[in-house]
């Protein structure tokens, strides 16, 4: 495998164009702070801090992989369930990851049914959750 | 105050960015500044800022009542720095007009407010679908007129702006997509379907707005078939207020400056 430094794991093997991703959590320290590291892994990043937010960007903006909290208010405690619906709708060949701090097999059943490719539970070390992303990315461009 | 902070930016005083977009009036070979639109971008630097993000998330939220309230706001605010004769179009959503029954007043308060008389204003009617062309919308149609305000309606051909949305509204301008403008001097099809609106634009006493023009040559085709005001990057870009008074396009803007 070839070797990559620390910033360059954002990019996309051959063309060296960015990955651009898509972070989605209401609590702002927490999507700030991975939208920080993200980008010093060289990811192009948006951030969005609800589901409409997120559903605006999905829109007109084509994602490679896209991180959502699952439960992000206190209302509407499916937000996530819906943005990782519309994400695969939007987004076809996305990698979805679901992270959640409410995590049950039930929970991620019926993500991975709606299209998540992968299902973490919150806190995730952000050094676990950019290797699994690259995995992701990675397993696909092959 | 709304529920979120991405909102709360977009409709906080100053949140909005306004540029304004020339329409040309062409007769001849003469070109004159018929009007300018104004457009609306997001907050700078935010995901918000792009428009196609601005109202689609404005219309998941349902919001589009508060957002074209502050259009209207922004919109007119910079425009109070142009010359006191060049007519202005503002874009409005179908929704508003149906679900806000105080936003003509509001319309009037705001125009006053930056001396702007309201017979300088066109409203272009956005996003029109069957919902929102009950008795409220008819009756907000009937206050602009009132008042002197011009309607257009926008997307003409596309979406939603069938024939029962020209009846109900009766427009003072027919505004045509770039989709079918684009391309349109060889296109047979394009542009049977533009000489039809054209001619459906005259039965009506309104006028043809082409949108989207990017060549000389679609525009000239379009000449042919009776259209005369035209909006698009062959004439000029959007351009921000300091932008216009730098062109010099606009008569006596530095004399009102």
């Amino acid at each position: 495998m070839a070797q990559r430094t620390e910033a360059a794991s954002g990019l996309q093997g051959r063309s060296a164009m960015p990955h651009r991703l898509l972070l989605v959590d209401d609590e702002t320290p927490i999507l700030f702070a991975m939208a920080n590291y993200f980008r010093a892994k060289g990811y192009v990043v948006d951030a969005a801090r609800e589901r409409e937010e997120a559903e605006a960007l999905l829109t007109n903006v084509s994602y490679a992989a896209i991180i959502v909290d699952l439960r992000m208010t206190a209302v509407h405690g499916a937000d996530g369930l819906e943005v990782v619906v519309y994400a695969r709708e939007r987004c076809p060949s996305a990698r979805i990851i679901v992270l959640t701090a409410y995590g049950s097999p039930a929970a991620e059943a019926e993500a991975r049914a709606r299209g998540a490719d992968a299902f973490l539970h919150k806190p995730q070390p952000l050094a676990d959750l950019a290797q699994l992303l690259e995995a992701l990315l990675g397993k696909h461009e092959s | 105050m709304s529920s979120s902070p991405a909102l709360d930016a977009i409709l906080a005083p100053g949140g909005l960015q306004v540029a304004f977009q020339p329409i040309v009036e062409v007769r001849g070979q003469a070109r004159h500044i018929h009007s300018l639109e104004c457009l609306i971008r997001g907050p700078r630097g935010t995901n918000m800022e792009p428009p196609a993000v601005l109202f689609e998330y404005v219309r998941r939220k349902r919001e589009e009542t508060a957002l074209d309230r502050a259009c209207v706001a922004s919109a007119l605010k910079a425009a109070s720095g142009l010359p006191a004769e060049v007519p202005l179009s503002l874009n409005v959503h179908a929704a508003t007009l149906e679900r806000d029954p105080e936003f003509v007043l509001y319309l009037t308060d705001e125009a006053a407010a930056d001396a702007i008389a309201p017979g300088r204003l066109t409203v272009e009617i956005v996003e029109h679908a069957p919902l929102w062309s009950g008795p409220a919308f008819r009756e907000a149609l009937s206050a602009l007129r009132d008042i002197g305000v011009g309607i257009a309606l926008d997307d003409i051909g596309l979406g939603q702006s069938n024939y029962r949305m020209m009846i109900d509204c009766k427009p003072d301008y027919f505004k045509v997509d770039g989709y079918l403008v684009r391309g349109c001097r060889a296109d047979f099809y394009r542009m049977a379907v533009l000489e039809s609106v054209a001619s459906l634009a005259r039965r009506f006493g309104a006028r043809v707005v082409a949108e989207g023009v990017e060549e000389e040559d679609d525009l000239a085709a379009l000449v042919a078939v009776g259209v005369d005001l035209f909006q698009g990057h062959v004439l000029y870009p959007p351009l921000t207020l300091e932008a216009l008074k730098e062109s010099g396009i606009l008569p006596r803007l530095d004399a009102t400056a």
